[in-house]
């Protein structure tokens, strides 16, 4: 590969030669960072946003839907109080996540529009609808360009990071904004891993560590074997739903209290929180909100979320063989929110060791991974050093009775294979359905379901006879994919795993298309697409419930929201996206007594012993929504 | 021995070895055998204890054979590398496992499949695990029960190991170490306690 010329304007350094246009990103939940191994062999991390190596994730939609709306970055984060349901912050959380998941109806101030696939979509300036992926492309798309700025060459290869904890359909979803971004993704990795590999090599050590990663959304805990220059992840373990923002959302519920919940407010709440937080690392009692926060009611309201990063830990030691944390040589702090004394205390004790700190926990993970992209780039890589990784999660197949059979279990190095025989059921049995799962739990309904297939053509034979071999194959990158054998006929068929929860082929196909720069008018026809097809879920929905709770309605009552609809159906006949989206909302402002009805009549047979949940949230109109996951919230989980 | 051409540089060579001795290239794996040698796929003699450098020669050939290594090189050989090292990793965790390093070994001299368990065995089992649900009742400390099981298991193993290495029968040996597995499983329900604490 040609060696580039880069300069560092503003710094008064020499150009210096660049070996590879490979670079390392961490896409985090908080901040993401891009960094390159130089010359002089040592990765850096770039100043991408107004003088820093910190681009915090926020994606602000402006007006005008065209490309030159999007704001990334700390410009973003500005207007994220005054546009709440603009700007996407910690998109991370929602990767890979179905609408259904609860971790999307937590306090948050975004506006969700239903899917048929269930794939999270926020529906953000002048009705626009951006699913997670498509978010997470402009943080990285605002990073390659900003990092070409400064470098002055073309990026166009990166290694990007994703918590170890993350399973097959969130990996599946960062890949793929990587693509969106029209980034080649050499490789995901997992970001203890980076931050060991950061440290490794920097302090040259060998031994047993613990890579302790407490970020704004994720929890990761790694031990790592460091030994003849190869990096053995032993186990990992984690929670891909705990981070630092759960810190800043239970001090906003405090600072909330006895305040209305809007958006704007909730927002302010948790801004107000996180710097409160942030501040009580250095000082004792800041002020937020107008109210007085002291580091022990901070410490207080964060106990109980530091404490459960106790469990994946001990699992953690345990499956590395190192229980209690004897024979670790080390812990290392990685992620902002170990920055917070109380959990640097809860370290300490709960490994019986002084966690060490020494390369910035905000970059750490970044040059990691721009270390691993000259590994895998570079003509002669700056260090000679191969990562050997795990599998986060067990893999496995539904059998008989709804149980889970377990194939690979977690922490298996990677590449790995597992072969399993299975049989048939019935006589005479043509086909068997294949269903994919992700989890430790016995149950299938426990687990993530990954994919779903039938392999057919199976000969008639009695009962028991057929012997069908399912083979799971992880690549290096820790993608799955299935195949599976008939042994008599040699019938197969394979796939390569494309999470039931993740996007459809179509959906990826749409947003690649709509990747290609825009011209205003391609703009406008997605927008027209995107509504008609709103239009016509809420059209059918509430036809839906007219049909089965008409009686809830007075004839004026039911004039009135069927001449919406029909305004509806009319603007939908035309080409004007603006008015349709206008004549949903009036559809949807009308039909909100009648939403809040049927939930009401939904709650009253909940209380004569239907499940609430049994409703098909699908239907209701986003008023009724609200109501539901209110209803939900207050319906304390049972544990 | 059987021996092979190097796909790239055409020299000749001993069709186990995962890379060529000229070249260097990876070569792909050899056609699955009825019986793979997990202990020859890391150029091991077949043995019931660990093998000393089993972990040395582990990193050594993933540095030679994992697909990271050959990442710039052509698809074929990359996925020559992504089946050598799965192979790798396949054997090197069997090894890793006492128990089942035993059983490949046994199963390597023609002992495989399910050997039946003696009624005495299964009766103590059964007994064992009551003894145990009893306990967890009534939160009696589980750690002396545990040690029991623990002694029992490392007695067991070397058992099979006198029998496994003096020649003696290995049909018996198979059954031994089928034990292993219920051991295992008492273990974990132990621990798994352990770990919601």
């Amino acid at each position: 590969m040609a060696l580039f010329q880069i300069s560092e304007p503003g710094e008064g350094r020499a150009k210096e030669a660049c070996t590879t246009a490979a670079v390392g990103i961490d896409l985090g939940t908080t901040n993401s960072l891009i960094a390159i191994v130089l010359a002089d062999g040592r990765p850096h991390a770039l100043a991408v946003d107004e003088g820093s190596t910190l681009l915090p994730s926020v994606v602000h939609y402006g007006e005008g839907g065209g490309p030159g709306s999007v704001v990334v970055g700390r410009a973003a984060r500005r207007v994220a109080a005054d546009f709440p349901r603009d700007t996407i912050v910690s998109v991370k959380r929602f990767m890979g996540r179905s609408s259904a998941d609860p971790e999307t109806r937590r306090l948050s101030p975004y506006r969700f529009a239903e899917g048929d696939s269930g794939v999270v979509r926020f529906v953000v300036n002048g009705g626009r609808v951006v699913n997670p992926v498509e978010v997470s492309a402009e943080v990285l798309r605002a990073l390659r360009s900003r990092a070409e700025e400064r470098l002055g060459i073309k990026v166009n290869q990166a290694v990007i990071t994703v918590p170890a904890y993350f399973d097959d359909a969130q990996r599946q979803a960062t890949k793929e904004a990587g693509r969106l971004a029209g980034l080649e993704v050499l490789r995901l990795l997992n970001e203890p891993t980076a931050a060991a590999l950061a440290y490794g090599l920097d302090k040259r050590s060998q031994g047993k560590f613990a890579v302790y990663d407490l970020g704004g959304g994720t929890f990761d805990i790694s031990i790592l074997q460091l030994q003849e220059g190869v990096f053995e992840v032993k186990a990992v373990g984690g929670d891909s739903a705990l981070g630092g923002d759960d810190f800043d959302r239970a001090l906003a519920e405090i600072l909330l209290e006895g305040e209305e919940h809007t958006p704007r407010k909730v927002r302010q709440a948790i801004d107000a929180a996180k710097q409160a937080k942030e501040e009580l690392t250095r000082v004792d009692v800041t002020e937020a909100m107008g109210r007085r926060v002291t580091r022990s009611l901070l410490e207080k309201a964060i106990r109980g979320l530091i404490e459960k990063t106790g469990g994946p830990c001990r699992r953690a030691l345990r499956d590395a063989g190192v229980p209690d944390g004897k024979g670790l040589d080390g812990v290392i702090l990685v992620g902002g929110s170990t920055r917070v004394p109380a959990v640097r205390r809860y370290v300490r004790e709960l490994f019986g060791l002084e966690p060490l700190a020494d390369i910035d926990p905000d970059e750490v993970v970044a040059l990691g991974a721009a270390v691993q992209a000259d590994l895998l780039t570079a003509e002669t890589p700056q260090h000679d050093v191969l990562l050997l990784d795990v599998t986060p999660l067990s893999l496995g197949l539904e059998t008989m009775g709804g149980l889970v059979e377990k194939l690979l279990l977690r922490n298996t190095t990677i590449p790995a294979r597992a072969t399993q025989e299975f049989t048939t059921f019935a006589d005479g049995q043509t086909g068997m359905d294949i269903h994919v799962l992700q989890g430790e739990r016995e149950l299938v309904q426990d687990n993530r379901s990954l994919a779903k297939f039938t392999l057919s053509g199976i000969p008639p034979l009695p009962a028991g006879l057929a012997r069908v071999a399912v083979t799971f194959q992880v690549d290096a990158d820790g993608i799955l994919s299935v195949t599976a054998k008939e042994e008599l006929t040699g019938v197969s068929q394979s796939i390569t795993v494309k999470p039931s929860h993740g996007l459809s082929d179509e959906e990826i196909e749409r947003m690649l298309l709509a990747s290609i720069e825009h011209a205003e008018e391609d703009v406008q026809a997605r927008l027209l697409i995107d509504n008609r097809v709103e239009a016509q879920r809420i059209l059918k929905a509430t036809e839906k419930q007219l049909e089965s709770n008409g009686d809830l309605l007075s004839e004026g009552e039911r004039a009135q929201i069927e001449g919406e609809m029909a305004a509806l159906r009319a603007a939908a006949q035309g080409k004007d996206h603006l008015l349709i989206h206008g004549e949903i909302e009036k559809l949807d402002r009308v039909s909100a007594e009648f939403a809040k009805r049927v939930m009401d009549r939904g709650i009253e047979r909940a209380l004569k012993g239907h499940s609430v949940g049994e409703f098909d949230q699908g239907d209701l109109s986003p008023h009724a929504k609200k109501a539901y996951s209110a209803l939900q919230e207050r319906e304390e989980p049972v544990k | 021995m059987d021996t092979r051409k190097c796909w790239s540089c055409g020299h000749p060579h001993a069709a186990a070895d995962p890379v060529c001795p000229s070249c260097g290239k990876v070569q792909p794996p050899p056609p699955a055998g009825s019986q793979p040698d997990k202990f020859a796929v890391l150029g091991l003699p077949g043995s019931f204890d660990e093998p000393e450098d089993l972990d040395d020669r582990y990193r050594a050939l993933s540095r030679k054979l994992h697909p990271d290594r050959v990442a710039r090189a052509s698809p074929q050989e990359r996925r020559f590398a992504l089946e050598q090292t799965t192979r790798l990793n396949e054997a090197y965790k069997a090894l890793k496992d006492p128990v089942r390093r035993a059983e490949h070994l046994l199963a390597l001299r023609g002992i495989q499949g399910d050997p039946k368990m003696s009624p005495e065995f299964l009766e103590q089992t059964l007994e064992d695990r009551e003894r145990l649900m009893e306990a967890k009742a009534s939160g009696e400390p589980l750690e002396p029960l545990a040690g029991a099981v623990r002694e029992k298991r490392d007695r067991t193993l070397r058992e099979v190991r006198t029998l496994v290495e003096g020649g003696g029968d290995l049909a018996k040996a198979a059954e031994l170490l089928a034990r292993m597995r219920y051991y295992a499983r008492y273990l974990d329900e132990v621990e798994g306690r352990a770990a919601e604490l």
